[in-house]
């Protein structure tokens, strides 16, 4: 049977490493995706995302299954070698990314990763 | 009333991998075990030597800007996402750092590359990693 659970602390039976609720709510990834940007582009895996948009040579919108509460947030990449990876624009339902190899030209990169850190809608 | 748990392991009761957590909105619900780290660590690239780690077994030091992380416990698959980050003391060093293209990422490990902003390997002081995915 499902259950919740409310609490606001938790701890390890010694009562050591006591982590409050918030700290669990803060500290989770709100959303990560492995994306193959090549050709026709794929999510290899991912956690709160929908389908993934291709906006032509390294550009892709990563889009919210539950939105962000705001567009704030914190976000990570990661590329194969020789990329580089940024957001190009944060909503609170999506972030676009952009990924440039070493001569600063647009590329499609293999492996295009995500994190996203915040507060959820 | 503000209320302490104390308990060792955690587990859901539908599906033991799967407890979902309230979101900061106080409305929409995310997944505990999909938004945690399964994997970061702190190394020195640079003396070589890991400052700080979780779920690492070891740092291989394979030439200058490339270091292999084994993971512990390993993932499921090589599908995760996986974040970088590099630096040094110097302020005219910016780092990078990236996943080697000729390796892919591994369930039981990661390769990954450190250069200067001129694309030339480096060892930075500073290499940091962080893995998100689904354990195995």
């Amino acid at each position: 049977m499902a259950s919740i659970l409310r609490v606001n602390t938790l701890t390890d039976a010694s009562s050591n490493n006591s982590t409050a609720m918030s700290t669990i709510n803060q500290g989770t990834a709100k959303s990560w995706a492995y994306l193959n940007g090549q050709g026709t582009i794929a999510l290899q895996d991912s956690f709160n995302n929908s389908s993934p948009t291709d906006h032509g040579t390294g550009e892709y919108t990563f889009n919210f299954t539950s939105n962000m509460g705001n567009a704030v947030y914190s976000s990570k990449f990661s590329g194969i070698s020789q990329t580089n990876t940024g957001a190009n624009g944060t909503t609170t339902s999506s972030i676009r990314v952009r990924v440039r190899d070493g001569s600063n030209s647009n590329y499609d990169s293999q492996q295009v990763m995500t994190g996203i850190h915040g507060d959820l809608a | 009333m503000a209320s302490q748990l104390k308990v060792d392991t955690l587990t859901g009761v539908t599906t033991a991998g799967s407890i979902v957590v309230t979101g900061e909105g106080n409305s929409t619900t995310t997944n505990l075990q999909q938004g945690l780290s399964k994997v970061w660590a702190n190394l020195n690239g640079s003396s070589f030597g890991l400052r700080d780690n979780f779920n690492v077994t070891s740092a291989t030091d394979n030439g200058t800007g490339d270091y292999t992380f084994t993971i512990a416990t390993d993932m499921a698959s090589g599908d995760y996402s996986l974040a970088t980050n590099a630096g040094d003391n110097e302020v005219a060093i910016l780092g990078c750092v990236f996943l080697d293209s000729a390796s892919a990422p591994a369930a039981g490990s990661v390769r990954i590359r450190g250069t200067a902003s001129n694309g030339s390997a480096t060892d930075h002081t500073y290499v940091m990693i962080q893995i998100t995915g689904d354990l195995a």
